[in-house]
C-alpha cells in the first residue's frame, strides 16, 4: 500500500465492559475514498470518534495524517475535518456565522473569503445569510459539509453521510464527494450502510463487526470477485451477525 | 484572535441576546439603580431639610447643630447594593454560567468544536472568561451607577479611602457574583439535563443565602434580604458556636454580609466575623474552589456528545 494517510494498531474502545472497537487494525492509503460497513453498534462512529480525537481509545494507537492521535491531537485535527451523523450547528446563527465561527476556530487565514469560497464550491451561496435553525437535513449536511472543508483538511471523516437524505440529496452528496477527492485530494473515511453508495463512490471497502474488522480489500477486487450490488449486499450480509441471522431464517 | 478567545468573544454575544440572562441581568442593573436612589432621595431629603432648617435657625440667632447627613459614612447610601448582590446578583451570575456551557450543548456543536485545533483547557479558559467578562460588565454598570449617585449629592464628598473602599465592595460583589457564576457553569456541563444543570446551583443559592445563616447565625430567612438585621449577633448558646464553627466557612451569603458592611461602613461594632475564617479570605477560597470545579467540569466534557443525553 502506498502513503498510507491513516494507520490503526490495535485500537481498541470499551463501554461498561463491552469493546466497542477491538482491537481494530487498519491502513488506508492517502487519496482513497474508503467506505467503512457494519451494522448498528458495530463500532464505527466509536472508531471515527478516535481517528478524529474526539474520544480516547482504551488501548491501541493510530496515525492520521502523520500524527499520533493519542500524543499529537492538535496536530490531527488542523488536518482533518469531520462531518458527524446529524449535523447540528446554532440555530439562531446565520450559515456565514457558523462557518465564521468554525473557520476562525481552525486558524483560517482570511475566513470571509474563504467561507464564501467554499459555500461557492457547495453550490450554496444562497445558504449563506439563512438562519441554520430554519434548514431542511440536506441544507444542513452541506453547510456540515462546508465547516469540515474551511481548512482544507487531508482527511474528510464523514459519518453516515447521506442518513436522512432524500435520493436527490444522497447524489449531490455523492458528487460533493467525488468531486472532494478528485480536485483536492482529499481522502475520504466514510460510515455508512448504504452498499450501493459504497460501490459508486468508495475505492476502498472494511466491514466491521462487533467491532471486529471482518473484511477490507480494494473495491476492484471486491465487484471483480462478486460482481454486482447485490452480490456485495449477499457479502456484507454473510459478514455481520444481522445477516447471518436473516440467512438462518430465510 | 487565539481560539481561547474566540470562544469566550462567542459565548459572551451568545448569552447577552438570551432573554432570560438579559431579563435578569436588567433586572440587577435597574435594582442597583434603585438602590442608589433611594439612597440619594433619603438623604438629598434629609439635607434639603437641614439646609432650610438652617436658615430658619440662623435667623432665629439660634445655635446651628451639626448636619445629620455627615453623622454616617457616605457609603451607608449604598447599603442595599449589598442585598441585591446576595440575591439577583448571584442568580444572575448562575443562569449567565449555566448558558454559557448550555448554548454549545443544546446546540449539539460540541463534536464540531472538539475537532478544532483547541485543547478542553482552551475550551475552559474560554468559557470562564466569558463568564468573567460578563460579570466584570454588571459590576461596572453598578459601579458607574454608584459612583454618579456620589458625583450629584454636592453635599457628600467621598475621600480616597472611601473611594477604596467603593471600589473594594464592587471587587468583592463581583468575586461574589462569580462564584455562583463558575458553579452554574460547571453543572452545566456535567449535569445530564439542562434542567438539572440549573437546578443544582439554585439550590445552592438558596442553602448559601436562607438556609446557612439561619443554622449559623438565628438568621430569619426576611432578615437575610435585610442588610442591616442579617447582621444581628447570634444568640449565645452551644448550639450556634458549633454550628458557626462548621458550617460558618460555607456560610458565603453571610461573609458577603460582613464583608459589604465592613467596606460600606455600616458593620455593628458588636458584631464578630460569621466564621473563624476571615470573611475575604473565606470568599476568595471558595472562588478557588468553584473556578476548580468549574475547570474540572469543563475539561472533561464529553466532546462527543451532540446534545444533552435525551
Amino acid at each position: 500500500m502506498s502513503d498510507p494517510i491513516i494507520m490503526t494498531d490495535k485500537l481498541t474502545q470499551s463501554f461498561d465492559g463491552v469493546r466497542a472497537v477491538d482491537s481494530l487494525t487498519l491502513e488506508i492509503a492517502k487519496g482513497e475514498v474508503f467506505g467503512f460497513l457494519g451494522h448498528n453498534g458495530a463500532g464505527k462512529t466509536t472508531t471515527v470518534q478516535m481517528l478524529t480525537t474526539l474520544a480516547k481509545p482504551a488501548s491501541g494507537t493510530a496515525r492520521v495524517a502523520g500524527h499520533d492521535i493519542r500524543t499529537d491531537p492538535l496536530s490531527v485535527r488542523r488536518s482533518i475535518g469531520y462531518v458527524p451523523e446529524n449535523v447540528r450547528l446554532y440555530d439562531t446563527q446565520t450559515a456565514t456565522e457558523n462557518l465564521l465561527f468554525f473557520a476562525r476556530l481552525s486558524g483560517v487565514e482570511a475566513p470571509q473569503a474563504r467561507v464564501a469560497e467554499v459555500l461557492d464550491l457547495l453550490d450554496c451561496t444562497y445558504l449563506a445569510h439563512q438562519r441554520v435553525g430554519g434548514f431542511s437535513k440536506g441544507m444542513r449536511q452541506r453547510v456540515g459539509l462546508a465547516q469540515a472543508i474551511l481548512h482544507r483538511p487531508s482527511v474528510l471523516f464523514l459519518d453516515e453521510p447521506t442518513s436522512g437524505l432524500d435520493p436527490m440529496g444522497i447524489k449531490m452528496l455523492r458528487d460533493l464527494i467525488i468531486r472532494l477527492n478528485i480536485e483536492f485530494g482529499m481522502t475520504i473515511f466514510m460510515n455508512t450502510h448504504l452498499i450501493s453508495e459504497i460501490a459508486k463512490t468508495c475505492t476502498s471497502i472494511a466491514v466491521l463487526s462487533h467491532g471486529k474488522l471482518v473484511f477490507h480489500d480494494r473495491i476492484e477486487a471486491v465487484t471483480a470477485r462478486y460482481g454486482d450490488d447485490a452480490a456485495l449486499e449477499e457479502l456484507y450480509l454473510s459478514l455481520t451477525p444481522v445477516g447471518r441471522l436473516a440467512g438462518a431464517a430465510a | 484572535m487565539s481560539p481561547r478567545w474566540l470562544v469566550a468573544r462567542q459565548s459572551a454575544l451568545f448569552v447577552l441576546r438570551e432573554r432570560t440572562v438579559a431579563l435578569l441581568g436588567a433586572m440587577f442593573i435597574v435594582l442597583v439603580l434603585i438602590s442608589a436612589w433611594l439612597g440619594w432621595s433619603a438623604t438629598a431629603t434629609v439635607d434639603g431639610i437641614y439646609q432650610q432648617a438652617t436658615v430658619f435657625l440662623k435667623a432665629a440667632g439660634r445655635t446651628v447643630p451639626p448636619n445629620p447627613v455627615f453623622d454616617m459614612s457616605p457609603l451607608f447610601l449604598m447599603r442595599n447594593m449589598s442585598v441585591y448582590v446576595a440575591l439577583i446578583g448571584a442568580l444572575s451570575a448562575i443562569v449567565i454560567g449555566n448558558r454559557l456551557v448550555c448554548l454549545d450543548r443544546k446546540a449539539g456543536v460540541l463534536p464540531l468544536i472538539g475537532i478544532r485545533p483547541l485543547s478542553q483547557g482552551d475550551y475552559a479558559i474560554g468559557k470562564i472568561a466569558a463568564l468573567g467578562a460578563l460579570i466584570a460588565g454588571l459590576s461596572i454598570v453598578a459601579a458607574v451607577a454608584a459612583t454618579a449617585t456620589f458625583l450629584v449629592l454636592p453635599s457628600i464628598q467621598l475621600s480616597l479611602l472611601q473611594w477604596a473602599q467603593l471600589v473594594g465592595f464592587m471587587v468583592v460583589s463581583a468575586v461574589y457574583m462569580a462564584i455562583f457564576g463558575l458553579i452554574g457553569l460547571a453543572t452545566g456541563a456535567w449535569s445530564r439535563s439542562e434542567t438539572v444543570g440549573l437546578l443544582l446551583p439554585v439550590t445552592a443559592w438558596l442553602a448559601l443565602t436562607f438556609i446557612l445563616p439561619q443554622l449559623t447565625a438565628n438568621l430569619n430567612p426576611t432578615a437575610a434580604i435585610n442588610p442591616i438585621s442579617a447582621l444581628a449577633a447570634p444568640p449565645d448558646i452551644g448550639f450556634f458556636h458549633w454550628t458557626a464553627q462548621i458550617l460558618g466557612p460555607f456560610s458565603l451569603a453571610d461573609s458577603f454580609k460582613f464583608a459589604s458592611a465592613r467596606l460600606l461602613d455600616y458593620l455593628p461594632p458588636d458584631i464578630s466575623p460569621p466564621s473563624f475564617i476571615p470573611p475575604f479570605l473565606d470568599l476568595l477560597l471558595a472562588l478557588v474552589a468553584a473556578t476548580a470545579l468549574a475547570w474540572r467540569s469543563l475539561t472533561g466534557l464529553a466532546m462527543t456528545q451532540g446534545d444533552y443525553n435525551v
